[in-house]
């Protein structure tokens, strides 16, 4: 029974590190596969896994500084990123952040850092789930209707009107090609700074529509950007964390080491997948994340550890089934194509 | 986009229906939370050098941990790239997937 | 231009964290015996033979006592509570750098 517990000695408590290594590979398969973060089931994990609240969500933000990091080094470029925007944006994002952290560290100190969390996760991820089933919704109507593929924010403009409030100084951000108040960014990237730091997430999921329908980021721009400011936000977390006290630092070495080798499992499986099928997994993923965190709020943590490893091992096997499959197939077309030309 | 709205409405009700019970709190005691790691229970020389690290200074421990995961993050990401570049998938031609 | 920033801020935080090495910082753990606010702490020290009867160890029947006056002190502790300190030993004084509460603090339960 040793063998499967590992002893972390600043949380001091004893985790089963299998749990670890599927939640950091789930983790790098899920993002890998949807081009975004799965940072959200990471803090719940850690938390039914055995962490301290703190724990689990400073650990989630260091891990997600280090899979940044990955992926910056790996595509040794953020893409398109607007480097003035993302500069000032900074700013906002490390305020926001030791804000949500403070606020964390205050709600551990008057002993309900495990509930506040836990509830708001819960919303959280139902807003998740719900985007996810509403846009599978959507795309099978388009898909009726006869209409294909379309991309991007059309028809709103609600950052012309953000725009056109002039509080000095003013920003001329050529790349993205906005001008506009140079508080707007601040104010978007200190909300985004404030979940993350609170949630321990990398915060995407709200800076990306954020950029693009608040700031007017055109969408290339704004996937570059996020990326970069996603980066800043994990290694300025950590370090605030780590100052706090409250980064298991081995924790997130196993973790990121599954995360590293799922990422490249997800990313290759995305080449190969077909259907809208792997949406509905991912939304039923997520809401079965959400109701192990509603379990260990009431305390029953056994069935909490089984809905959350489970549910996440089953769309990692689905994940790894396509991506094997269909590597497979193109190994086995390109061999016979070597043979014919030889 | 009016979903996402409405959606956002839910979210903040929700954090509002926190707030109160959270004041209620906060008339409580609020001490400060020291957090000792207990090195007597760490054999391997680096995890002791760690847990020190984490009792003495906790400024270098942020340091730290930062740089850690920063270099962890950098390595793994050349590892699995050259591991990636030997199965020979071809992995230019990829799909973005934006969310 | 980029990689010259991101060397040049590592470059400057790996000389920063080289700067000042972390001397080794005991730690003792043991049942409070006594607490005097910015002044002293004693415990009888307990071992590391953990078990289910007895969770935080077993009584060596040495009693240890720390000056606190430079310690961050957690939750205030009281005669009975089980403490973790970590401390430097000079010569015959042992100095305290943080004293945990580990009876109040459970932070599972926070």
């Amino acid at each position: 029974m040793e063998f499967w517990y590992m002893y972390m000695p600043i949380a001091g408590v004893d985790i089963f590190w299998p749990g670890l290594v599927l939640i950091g590979f789930s983790v790098g398969v899920i993002g890998g596969f949807f081009g975004m973060g799965g940072a959200w089931m990471v803090t719940p994990g850690l938390n039914i896994l055995g962490f301290p609240m703190a724990f689990a969500i400073g650990s989630d933000i260091a891990h997600i500084a280090g899979k940044s990091m990955v992926s910056t080094f790996r595509h040794s470029k953020f893409g398109n990123v607007d480097y003035k925007l993302g500069l000032i944006m900074i700013i906002g994002t490390v305020i926001g952040i030791e804000c949500g952290a403070q606020i964390v560290m205050w709600l551990e100190r008057i002993g309900r850092v495990g509930p506040v969390v836990r509830w708001v996760y819960v919303v959280v991820l139902a807003l998740i789930a719900l985007m996810v089933f509403a846009d599978y919704r959507k795309a099978m109507k388009k898909k009726k209707a006869g209409v294909v593929d379309e991309h991007g924010a059309v028809g709103f403009t609600w950052y012309k009107t953000l725009h056109s409030i002039k509080i000095p100084p003013m920003m001329h951000f050529k790349v993205a090609g906005i001008y506009c108040s140079m508080w707007l960014p601040i104010f978007v990237s200190f909300l985004t700074g404030v979940l993350a730091g609170f949630l321990g997430i990398g915060g995407g999921l709200l800076r990306m529509p954020a950029l693009v329908y608040l700031v007017g980021c055109p969408t290339h721009i704004a996937v570059g950007t996020d990326l970069f400011e996603v980066m800043i936000s994990g290694l300025y977390g950590t370090f605030t964390y780590g100052v706090k006290g409250r980064i298991e630092i081995w924790a997130v070495f196993v973790m990121l080491c599954g995360a590293a080798i799922g990422a490249q499992i997800g990313t290759v499986a995305t080449k190969y997948a077909k259907g809208y099928g792997i949406r509905i997994a991912f939304g039923l993923a997520v809401f079965a994340c959400m109701i192990s965190v509603i379990l260990k709020q009431f305390k029953i943590d056994a069935a909490a550890t089984v809905v959350i490893l489970g549910a996440v091992g089953a769309i990692c096997v689905y994940i790894c089934g396509i991506m094997f499959k269909g590597a497979a197939e193109e190994l086995r077309a390109k061999k016979g194509n070597e043979r014919l030309t030889a | 986009m009016r979903r996402i709205m409405t959606l956002l409405v839910i979210f903040i009700t929700a954090v509002a229906v926190f707030i109160p019970d959270l004041a209620v709190a906060a008339g409580g005691k609020a001490e400060m939370l020291i957090v000792v790691a207990d090195k007597r229970m760490v054999e391997w020389s680096v995890s002791r050098w760690w847990v020190d690290l984490y009792n003495r200074d906790p400024f270098m421990f942020g340091l730290w941990c930062t740089i850690f995961t920063g270099l962890l993050g950098v390595t793994l990401g050349f590892i699995t790239d050259q591991i990636m570049k030997m199965t020979g998938l071809d992995l230019t031609s990829r799909k973005i997937v934006e969310h | 231009m980029r990689f010259k920033i991101l060397a040049s801020v590592a470059t400057a935080m790996l000389i920063l964290a080289f700067a000042a090495p972390a001397s080794a910082a005991e730690v003792a753990q043991g049942k409070c015996l006594a607490f005097e606010a910015g002044k002293s702490v004693s415990i009888d020290e307990y071992d590391t033979s953990i078990s289910k009867e007895n969770k935080y160890g077993k009584t060596t029947g040495k009693k240890l006592t720390f000056d606190i006056s430079e310690a961050l002190v957690g939750i205030t502790p009281a005669p009975g509570d089980i403490l973790r300190i970590a401390y430097d030993q000079k010569g015959d004084q042992l100095k305290a750098l943080r004293v945990m509460n580990v009876t109040k603090q459970d932070l599972m339960t926070k």
